[in-house]
């Protein structure tokens, strides 16, 4: 560990201390559990719903349901970014679609997707619109951000279609993509839980959150609420390191 | 005579770049084609390189023609290594043993051994032109295309790296067309010097340089010489 990232590790978890403080304060002085409990409150709460039987398949559930919205979104926007980036007339043809899609307020696509789905869809529904129009975007971008005179120089050099495609076109559009994929994840798991609020599927974190708002268990709520946030972050972790090993050539040695 | 272009025209939009421009040219030597800038210099390789069609008029001796080609910018591919780099245009060419070959010979000939696994954003400038002279030699083509690659390197850099060329260029006679803007490097590399006039580009005058490449410096009179005569060619009014 080299003295920056040891400066940045403290930097780090004096915010975090702070956030504990802070959050602490509060809950004394506000002195009642059902508006804001306190941090150790909160670990207790998590502790138990650890502890539940039914924690590992309501966990499982939502985060199946964040990987398949995703994975869906993912291959579908992947496709027509690509299509779009290359093809000017289909980038229109979509255009209008796109930006309905990326228009609609959430809770319309929620309310919409309980009318039309079963509840355990509800949410995959959701999170595909939700994250389409992000990496749709970015490939269509990232491959008009090809760089024109390293194309031009391939082209000349008579370098075969399919090898341009593999070893120029795909390394340009990846840093898009990434991005875009991290944008997605994070949000995946805001709508996922949003959706899951409404559409009240058996196994999910937000059923969990609606029955601690329900019966005012505030310190549920928040244990549910740590809970997703850990999800979220080991998921944001992840696709760092995917993009520290692509970028490779670009960072520093 | 190898290579001929017969009263080639090309505009864009309303701009005439080459209007009835014809020249004849010898193979295996260095062509230099020097002109004011936006004289249409790159049009002219454009259209020798097949990229770009003229307007009206034709070429002959082109179209069979393998070609490789120096870039004004590097042009390399940023996640992809030096040795990977010249791989990356040879590769469709010939057999693994074969590219393996030609990319460790010539990445040795220009002095990049040792940086053979470094990518191009760990390179200097210079090192990176030699990574593309190395990328243009390597690859199998019967004629070279130049379009300004010193240009904007200190004079120092420009030195070494037109030394690299020209030792490599010895090695395998390719016919070369060069073009550029500043004199003194027409003069070092060229075996004939091209002088074009201002847009629509016109063929001004030609200078035969028999000077051998080692003996082409200013102590030289016969190279003094001929630098005042592609002087006077240049600043010579053309009405």
């Amino acid at each position: 560990m080299n003295s920056s990232t040891t400066k940045t590790f403290f930097i780090t978890l004096g915010s975090v201390l702070f956030l504990f403080a802070v959050w602490e304060i509060g809950a004394h002085y506000v002195g009642q559990e059902i508006l804001l409990p306190s941090p150790q409150k909160t670990f207790i709460h998590l502790i138990s719903i650890f502890v539940s039987p039914s924690f590992w398949s309501t966990i499982g559930a939502t985060i199946a349901r964040g990987i398949m919205g995703f994975a869906i979104s993912l291959v579908i926007a992947v496709f027509l970014g690509l299509v779009a980036g290359f093809y000017r007339p289909f980038f229109w043809l979509l255009q209008p679609w796109v930006t309905v899609i990326k228009t609609t307020p959430v809770m319309s696509i929620v309310i919409l997707a309980i009318i039309w789905f079963e509840t355990d869809a509800v949410p995959v529904f959701v999170a595909f619109l939700i994250i389409f129009p992000i990496i749709y975007g970015n490939v269509v971008m990232g491959i008009r951000n090809v760089d024109r005179p390293l194309l031009e120089m391939a082209r000349m050099y008579k370098v075969k279609t399919r090898r341009i495609v593999i070893e120029l076109f795909t390394p340009s559009i990846m840093p898009y993509l990434l991005a875009g994929v991290s944008t997605a994840m994070g949000l995946t798991w805001k709508v996922i839980i949003a959706a899951e609020i409404l559409s009240q599927p058996s196994f999910a974190i937000g059923t969990e959150l609606m029955k601690g708002k329900i019966n005012f268990e505030t310190a549920n709520v928040f244990a549910w609420t740590v809970v997703a946030i850990m999800i979220s972050f080991i998921f944001e972790s992840f696709i760092q390191f995917l993009e520290i090993r692509l970028n490779r050539w670009g960072s520093s040695l | 005579m190898t290579f001929e272009i017969h009263n080639a025209s090309k505009a864009f939009k309303d701009l005439n770049v080459l209007q009835d421009f014809s020249m004849e040219m010898e193979d295996h030597k260095i062509i230099c084609i020097v002109g004011p800038s936006g004289a249409g210099k790159t049009t002219l390789l454009n259209i020798m390189s097949g990229v770009i069609k003229p307007d009206a008029g034709s070429l002959s001796g082109f179209a069979d023609k393998t070609v490789s080609y120096l870039f004004q910018e590097p042009r390399l591919l940023p996640w992809k290594t030096v040795d990977q780099n010249i791989e990356f245009v040879l590769k469709d060419k010939m057999s693994k043993n074969d590219y393996h070959r030609l990319v460790d010979q010539y990445v040795d000939m220009v002095g990049l051994a040792d940086f053979r696994h470094y990518y191009p954003r760990q390179l200097s400038g210079g090192m990176k032109q030699r990574v593309a002279i190395a990328r243009a030699f390597a690859y199998p083509a019967d004629l070279l295309l130049m379009d300004e690659p010193f240009d904007g390197l200190d004079p120092q850099l420009k030195r070494s790296l037109i030394n690299a060329f020209f030792c490599l260029w010895q090695l395998e006679k390719r016919s070369v067309f060069f073009v550029t803007h500043d004199m003194r490097e027409a003069l070092l590399l060229g075996d004939k010097i091209i002088v074009l006039t201002d847009r629509p580009a016109r063929i001004k005058g030609h200078i035969q340089n028999p000077i051998p490449y080692w003996d082409r410096h200013s102590e030289n009179v016969e190279f003094q010489r001929i630098e005042n005569q592609l002087n006077e060619l240049v600043i010579n009014p053309t009405c």
